[in-house]
């Protein structure tokens, strides 16, 4: 109770503050709540964030709202309309803003950065970020190194703000590791992916009801074996998802992915490992995920792209079972690996400063991004110390009133965000140090315009669809389907798209030297 | 004086009422259907939001190159056409089959009992549908797999990678689905049909079978006339959940379960192209419209009286 009155007070107080404050700010929207002292005052500047939530969201977001808000009016005169939605609905969300005009002013991107900028979605930041998103600015390119804004430049003009975050994401062979221990394997022998098949083997013997190995997904665009092909024979997929224009190492040729050797002895292993009863019969249909089938006891493993080394622990508390890991491919950058994630502002915004004035605030503000991540501190969550936080007592990630702490990997700075009772914060330092060390794609920086060549895009993405999912889950015979696959990839048009982004590239590099 | 202004309001006084009843239909019509195609050339723009929808530049048939991009053009078309004609034919009979049935055979208590019964499906959702297919053919645990072909020794089915079950079960499951709907508007026909016909029929010494076929059928031909001919205007349409959720959006099966909807879903879900999802619908809805004119034609022809229009 008393909680509650301190915070209305609060509220109003800021919110007195506020309006002050951008008093001398920016334009105002024209919304009519009349002013305490009767003045004319401009209201503080709305803008519209709209944020994709990987947990479950609550059906009442008001009171994270306004702690979000009490801070924003109060530090930069911006009021803030919070949306959150889940991660298959956002992007067709903010589309649907987009195209109909409704007002969307802050969102992320979820690899489609290109295509919103093709399409003049988005507005051009580069001369409002001097002045509005200085400490920005300088903390990314602290973390990543100075080039870090040219993965989200086209055309001169910058259109989005990566998020500052572990972005290498080195494949992690992920298991169940009681069943590791009962299958007789040391942890220790398993460094690469030719260990695996003697693992699998080890496991299916002991324990015949477990299935061994679980695809993350059969999304085309991100299993975990094509992102492990992608790290360990460096693969840059050059900006789009669709894989028939790809750069293998710094041979600077594009070829079709689905054509080389690197991705027919993936299939092939992966096919192997089917032949030999490692995966289940409908791995390319399934709807249960790899995760669901280790917490539920019956799958052993899957491969995914995290970074940091804590990984485990997390995953660990989430499914209630002893999950491990072990790094067996390292990351490689390319211009997606960044700009996939990446925080813009709608062309059609009428509030550009003051929404960068809020991104600005997103990667400098510890109270701002924790309250969007873990909502309201008493309530949500308990600090423990510095960095730490854990639930409230007897409560837990179902029962907490708000959560958005698994988005965490999307918005802001890392290094502001708390973490979770438990995990090691010299974890977060190791990411971005990563960040700075991993190997980078020499055309790191390349931004494919997919306009001229859209219509056989859209076609080949039509093609991946058909024959990717079964090949990437083994389930058919590569020697057979391969060929198949690649005529009718020719069929729609891949040639087209593969001198498209030869010529692009070309001109690129020429324009580095 | 009185007589000059009566004559002009008595029309509209008696007129008043059916407008009233009809105003919400036609503001429906002319939201969902008029008002949008001011829209239509979208499909031939490269849409620009800087720019704007007017002000973004005309590109002529472009954006409609990519729905024969491939050699899949063959094959979804085929698909949908395809498809739609078994739907209108089956369907067709099914439902006939049920409401001759349901008006023949029981009581009213009884036909009001199972139409609800036959109606059911109708309202279940294609997602709850697809998992309850999911269900019964799932490669491990489906009660197709599990129960009746594990028992009776027979080999498994990977029905999900296997392209040719999914014509025969997806007319099934469309046919389970909307028949007993669909069996409504011709229930509705035969219990309008005059019942002293039958009686002299009957009186006559025609059997049910020949009550049938000489009186019902007939009289139902103009219904089963319109309702085709409404059918064929959305013969290029597909409905999305039965061709993308129920096959649970499975590769392998794309040969047998690809309609120009998946497709166009597809090939745009990374694109998110307006310009381009304008022009397939627009090509949907033309070709729809002149099936619906030539039908018209063809029947006008044979007999002028079951014509449209």
């Amino acid at each position: 109770m008393m909680n509650k009155k301190g915070l209305g007070s609060l509220l109003l107080s800021t919110m007195i503050c506020g309006s002050l404050l951008s008093a001398c700010g920016g334009n105002s929207n024209t919304s009519s709540t009349d002013s305490a002292s009767g003045e004319a005052k401009p209201k503080p500047a709305e803008i519209v964030f709209a944020l994709p939530s990987f947990n479950r969201i609550p059906d009442d977001l008001s009171k994270v709202t306004d702690a979000i808000n009490a801070i924003t009016t109060e530090k930069i005169g911006v009021k803030v309309d919070f949306r959150l939605f889940g991660p298959a609905d956002y992007a067709q969300k903010v589309n649907l803003a987009l195209q109909s005009g409704e007002k969307m002013d802050v969102f992320t991107t979820l690899g489609q950065f290109s295509n919103y900028v093709s399409k003049s979605q988005v507005a051009p930041l580069e001369e409002l970020l001097p002045e509005h998103g200085k400490e920005l600015t300088a903390i990314l390119e602290k973390d990543f190194g100075a080039d870090i804004l040219k993965t989200t430049t086209m055309d001169g003009h910058v259109y989005g703000i990566p998020v500052n975050k572990g972005m290498a994401l080195p494949t992690n062979f992920i298991y169940n590791a009681d069943m590791l221990s009962q299958a007789g394997v040391a942890a220790d022998g398993i460094q690469s992916v030719e260990d695996l098949s003697n693992v699998f083997a080890a496991v299916k013997e002991k324990l015949p009801d477990v299935v061994p190995f679980g695809p993350i997904s059969v999304n085309p665009t991100e299993t975990g074996i094509v992102n492990w092909m992608k790290g360990a024979s460096k693969v840059d997929y050059l900006t789009d998802t669709t894989g028939v224009g790809v750069v293998i190492g710094d041979s600077g040729k594009v070829v079709n992915f689905y054509e080389t050797d690197v991705f027919q002895k993936g299939i092939q292993m992966m096919r192997d490992w089917y032949d030999a009863g490692y995966l289940q019969k409908d791995t390319a249909t399934t709807t249960i995920t790899a995760m669901e089938m280790i917490s539920s006891g019956r799958g052993f493993s899957f491969l995914g792209g995290y970074s940091g080394m804590e990984v485990g622990k997390q995953l660990s508390a989430q499914v209630g079972k002893n999950i491990e890991t072990k790094r067996i491919a390292p990351f490689y950058f390319d211009t997606s690996a960044v700009n996939s994630v990446t925080w813009m502002v709608s062309s059609t915004s009428k509030q550009t400063e003051a929404a960068v004035k809020f991104l600005n605030l997103l990667y400098t503000d510890k109270d701002l991004i924790n309250t969007i991540l873990f909502g309201i501190e008493g309530e949500d969550y308990v600090k423990v110390d510095d960095h730490h936080v854990k639930f409230p007592d007897g409560l837990d990630a179902n029962t907490v009133p708000y959560t958005a702490m698994l988005s965490s990997g999307i918005v802001g700075s890392e290094s502001l965000q708390y973490q979770l009772e438990g995990i090691n914060w010299s974890d977060v330092e190791l990411k971005l140090k990563e960040n700075k060390d991993t190997a980078r794609s020499p055309y790191f920086g390349f931004i494919f315009d997919q306009g001229e060549v859209k219509t056989q895009i859209s076609a080949v993405n039509n093609v991946v669809s058909q024959y990717l999912p079964a090949l990437v889950s083994g389930s058919v015979d590569p020697g057979e389907i391969i060929p198949k696959f690649v005529s009718a990839l020719k069929d729609a048009g891949a040639q087209a798209i593969i001198d498209s982004k030869q010529k692009q590239l070309d001109e690129w590099l020429a324009a580095q030297k | 004086m009185t007589a000059r202004r009566k004559s002009p309001a008595k029309p509209l006084k008696k007129t008043l009422p059916l407008l009233l009843l009809a105003a919400p239909g036609l503001l429906y019509f002319l939201i969902n259907s008029y008002f949008p195609m001011f829209g239509v050339f979208i499909a031939f723009k490269d849409v620009n939001y800087a720019k704007g929808i007017f002000g973004s530049d005309w590109i002529g048939l472009k954006n409609f190159t990519f729905l024969f991009q491939t050699s899949d053009a063959w094959i979804m078309t085929r698909n949908t056409l395809l498809y739609n004609l078994v739907f209108i034919a089956l369907g067709t009979v099914v439902s006939i089959l049920i409401a001759i049935l349901m008006s023949e055979l029981l009581t009213k208590l009884y036909s009001k009992l199972f139409m609800t019964g036959l109606i059911l499906p109708n309202l279940i959702s294609m997602i709850v549908l697809s998992l309850l297919v999911f269900a019964f053919l799932n490669a491990d645990s489906g009660f197709v797999n599990h129960s009746i072909l594990r028992p009776l020794g027979l080999p498994e089915i990977n029905w999900y990678s296997e392209p040719k079950y999914w014509p025969y079960l997806l007319v099934l499951i469309q046919l389970w689905k909307t028949a007993g709907y669909g069996s409504i508007v011709y229930f509705a026909s035969i219990a309008g049909i005059d019942k002293s016909i039958y009686e002299s029929a009957k009186i006559d010494g025609a059997g049910k079978l020949k009550q049938i076929r000489m009186i019902t059928l007939p009289l139902l031909k103009p219904t089963v006339i319109v309702l085709v001919l409404m059918s064929m205007g959305r013969i290029f349409n597909s409905d999305f959940g039965l061709f993308y959720q129920v096959p649970m959006n499975s590769g392998a099966l794309f040969s047998t379960t690809q309609t120009i909807d998946t497709y166009v879903y597809r090939a745009l879900m990374q694109l998110n192209d307006i310009g381009m999802s304008a022009a397939a619908g627009l090509y949907q809805s033309v070709v729809g419209f002149a099936l619906v004119l030539t039908v018209n034609a063809i029947v006008k022809k044979v007999n002028p009286e079951n014509a449209l229009f």
